[in-house]
């Protein structure tokens, strides 16, 4: 219980701070918005910057500002964009969906196949195989995820016409085929990393006394494989899983922009370039969150998959 | 004006997937990647060709996503685009950019500070309550408010008042010969009271009502994904006949643009940089269009400096390779271009005002040798500048192309210039922080004005203009900027607007580079929109239709 509330304390004082750094961060960045408020050159007379400045509590000083900002934050309202003048939370709503998507089916990729070739390289060490997995996730994860977007544009979608090439279709299977594309390009680069640390811990525990003795009574190589190996490797994959997950939240960044698809990673760019501080505030904290979330549940998950972890966890 | 925001990741993004769109497209028809760049050329009309036949329905992008359907809030050319079908105007402007009758059948000046609009009492909202000419005096007056984005083209009106059933007169403080060109802009919506009362802070929003009377309106708009306007039924203008049944808009980047109309999955898109036109140049499905518009690039002038000395910046203006420009950073989708606002500006007048740009002088397609040997001997009568010039730039290609130029300019008649970098988010400062500008003597940017009369951006000569940034005051220009506002008369109002164009252009109070056209991306399936800048206002989806029978 007092290890819960700790958590829980710990989690609170991570999302204070970090959105007191990103209230920061924007407020030191060049540009002023008062000059996208306005818009028009020629409306930007001395008094209408001085109204403007003053309705959007831009003259006060950094402290009163954040203060106004999360005051309302703690009711839930975390203000109006600049830009679409829309509350923010409508903003998100519609928007959050598609990304959780994107992420949920990259993840689902990363993880199935990130694993399969881990396994495949483990079982297969120092073979041909092996070498050709290992050289060819590494190089695909040294290419960016935007480069690779494009080049998947160019040929799957321009030139093949297997898939669209922009947007995030509508609901149910249409936003599969809409998301399929984007969620390769955004699985792709993380295949290297889970797939190394699969055959890494796997290729440690070949050797393992455990797994000699099994060997040992005879059982067959594709059930130590199973029983005796992967099972006892879980921890360290599952555990780079989810922070490779929750990486991809931020990583939404350049391939929505990429496919044109309308999601938070997108709208942080747009909300960035156009200094629209409540929406910046309000996407960051959200990637915080989902970062927290997604490492939290890591945390229950590994001990219940594996009883030698207890009280040990990846944390926040 | 406004100000359109092109934002550095996505420029940058573009111009990526516009060279592996152009690797596809090599590597099908296996032309070879190695020829020459060579300016480009679309056919340049006020309009595509006429549609032969209806249309079920279109798919059409936008730059951008649409923010708010309130446009006394704000609107973005996403929004202009919609906003142009669904709302009537008490003007409206033409495909050629012409001014034309809207809710107001007709429109007089009685005297320098009184206008009677004669309201028509045949059109309907889309609730079906007809618009009463209080309704009418109710839009403007919501228009003229403190903080409404429209309220400056008010700015010298003191009353708007019901002087008969179907008569608006408006009182001004001073003449104001171009108040009727902004009624058919954004200042000029006729909006539904009853509605933006019900929906109070909603109006606008995705889920709110509409408060419009245009020949299209909302059928949906599913926030992040798409937006479908839809052929309003009894339409209350006969006249009308609107040929696309729907029209689905989505919107994206550049090249996810390109990419949707090389597929086919869209059908047209009008566009904010012509140079990404160029991947369809020659293409066999989609064909670009181009029109005029007021949008020019200039070099907008500090008082940093050495700037201060007109003979410095007509030096400059006559240095500069604005063909090279033109061919670099719009693959020849833009124009040299003499003066700093576009042709799509001369909305009244036309051939006057083309006759006075052909006779100008200073800003020459591509310097000849004499304009370098008259160029040097300005800066000689100057004297040079003893510190190098500062040229700002935001990074993207095309500021860096202008910029480079200018240096390139300032070299072959023997001034030292540099480039100044600022961050793409902090660049728009430059007009509304003197710090800042303390700091470059000129910035590239594309300028454009919302009314198409030059008048409205001759204005900015004025020595007290907020963008003239301290380089030009000249007495008798402001004086002919007052008589221009007075001149109600479109000849005589031409005739001041020329002399006040001829003195702008002599002193290089901003140096003139290419006029950018408006460009437009379709399929060849469906044709009949204007190709001009008139979509903003005009609604254009009615004559959307296709190109076969």
């Amino acid at each position: 219980m007092i290890r819960a509330i700790r958590r829980l304390g710990g989690m609170l004082l991570t999302l204070v701070v970090s959105s007191f750094i990103i209230f920061a961060a924007m407020f030191a960045a060049p540009g002023d918005p008062v000059t996208f408020l306005i818009g028009n050159p020629e409306n930007m007379t001395p008094e209408r910057i001085a109204s403007v400045r003053a309705q959007y509590h831009l003259d006060e000083p950094m402290l009163l500002q954040y203060w106004h900002w999360a005051s309302g934050a703690l009711t839930g309202d975390f203000g109006q964009s600049f830009h679409y003048h829309q509350p923010v939370i409508d903003i998100l709503a519609t928007r959050v969906p598609i990304t959780l998507s994107l992420v949920c089916y990259a993840s689902l990729l990363l993880s199935i196949g990130g694993i399969m070739l881990g396994v495949l390289a483990a079982v297969k060490r120092g073979r041909p195989s092996d070498t050709l997995i290992v050289g060819s996730t590494t190089l695909a994860a040294s290419i960016p995820s935007f480069v690779l977007g494009i080049a998947f544009v160019a040929l799957f979608a321009v030139q093949l016409r297997w898939f669209p090439v922009a947007g995030a279709g509508s609901a149910g299977m249409n936003r599969i085929y809409y998301l399929t594309l984007p969620a390769l390009t955004l699985a792709i680069g993380a295949l290297a990393i889970v797939s190394r640390v699969t055959r890494q811990s796997m290729i440690e525990l070949f050797s393992s006394d455990h797994v000699e003795a099994a060997r040992a009574t005879g059982l067959a190589e594709r059930l130590i494989v199973r029983d005796h190996v992967l099972r006892g490797s879980w921890g360290p994959i599952i555990t780079m899983v989810a922070l490779v997950i929750a990486s991809l939240i931020a990583g939404t960044v350049a391939v929505e922009t990429v496919f044109g698809i309308s999601g938070v990673g997108s709208l942080l760019v747009d909300a960035i370039n156009t200094h629209d501080f409540p929406v910046v505030q309000a996407v960051l904290l959200f990637m915080v969150v989902a970062y927290m979330v997604v490492t939290t549940a890591v945390d229950l998950l590994l001990p219940i998959l594996d009883p030698r972890i207890k009280q040990k966890g990846v944390s926040a | 004006m406004k100000k359109s925001t092109h934002t550095g990741i996505r420029v940058t993004i573009g111009f990526a997937a516009v060279a592996a769109l152009g690797l596809t497209a090599c590597s099908s028809d296996g032309n070879s990647g190695n020829e020459e760049p060579q300016a480009l050329e679309a056919p340049f009309a006020a309009a595509t060709p006429r549609a032969a036949g209806p249309v079920e329905s279109v798919t059409w992008m936008l730059g951008g996503e649409p923010t708010t359907m309130d446009a006394d809030i704000d609107a973005t050319t996403a929004d202009d685009t919609i906003l142009a079908n669904t709302c009537d105007r008490l003007m409206q402007v033409q495909p050629d950019l012409t001014l034309g009758a809207g809710i107001a059948s007709s429109a007089e000046w009685t005297d320098d500070t009184h206008v009677v609009l004669t309201i028509r009492q045949d059109a309907v909202f889309h609730d079906g309550s007809p618009v009463s000419t209080e309704d009418v005096v109710w839009s403007m007056k919501r228009h003229a408010a403190e903080g409404a984005a429209e309220s400056d083209e008010y700015q010298n009106v003191v009353s708007i008042d019901q002087t008969g059933t179907d008569k608006i007169t408006v009182t001004t403080t001073q003449p104001d010969a171009i108040f009727l060109q902004a009624m058919a802009g954004d200042g000029g919506i006729i909006w539904n009271p009853r509605v933006i009362e019900a929906e109070g802070d909603n109006f606008g929003s995705p889920s709110s009502a509409s408060a419009c009377s245009g020949p299209y309106q909302i059928e949906s708009w599913e926030p992040g994904s798409q937006l479908t306007i839809v052929k309003v039924t009894n339409y209350w203008n006969t006249d009308v006949q609107a040929l696309a049944e729907r029209v689905v808009f989505r919107w994206a980047d550049e090249s996810a643009i390109a990419n949707s109309l090389k597929t086919g999955e869209a059908d047209g898109a009008y566009l904010e940089n012509a140079g990404a036109a160029v991947a369809f140049m020659g293409s066999s499905d989609v064909s670009v269009f181009q029109g005029p518009s007021t949008n020019a690039w200039v070099l907008e002038t500090t008082d940093r400096g050495a700037l201060t000395d007109a003979r410095v910046r007509q030096a400059l203006s006559l240095a500069l390779d604005r063909e090279g420009i033109a061919a670099a950073a719009f693959s020849g989708l833009a124009q040299p271009w003499k003066t700093p606002v576009g042709a799509g500006a001369w909305g009244y007048e036309v051939d006057a005002f083309q006759q006075a740009f052909d006779a100008l002088e200073g800003a020459p397609a591509a310097p000849s040798a004499d304009n370098l040997e008259a160029a040097k001997q300005l800066i000689a009568e100057a004297g040079a500048p003893s510190a190098p010039l500062v040229i700002g730039s935001n990074g993207s290609s095309t500021h860096n192309v202008i910029a480079n130029a200018l240096v390139a300019a300032a070299k072959a008649i023997g001034l030292e210039a540099e480039i100044l970098v600022v961050p793409q988010a902090q660049y728009g400062d430059f007009y509304s922080d003197a710090e800042l500008r303390g700091q470059a003597d000129l910035w590239p940017d594309e300028y454009y004005i919302s009314k198409n009369d030059p008048l409205g951006f001759y204005k900015n000569g004025k020595s007290t203009a907020g963008v003239n940034f301290g380089v030009f005051s000249d007495p008798e220009y402001d004086k002919l900027v007052e008589q221009g506002y007075a001149a109600t008369d479109d000849a005589k109002r031409a005739e001041i607007t020329i002399e006040l164009q001829k003195r702008w252009v002599e002193n290089a109070v901003w140096i003139p580079v290419v006029a950018t056209p408006a460009t437009l991306i379709m399929s060849n399936t469906v044709t009949g929109v204007p190709s001009s800048a008139a979509y903003i206002y005009y609604p254009w989806a009615v004559d959307l239709g296709s190109s076969k029978e």
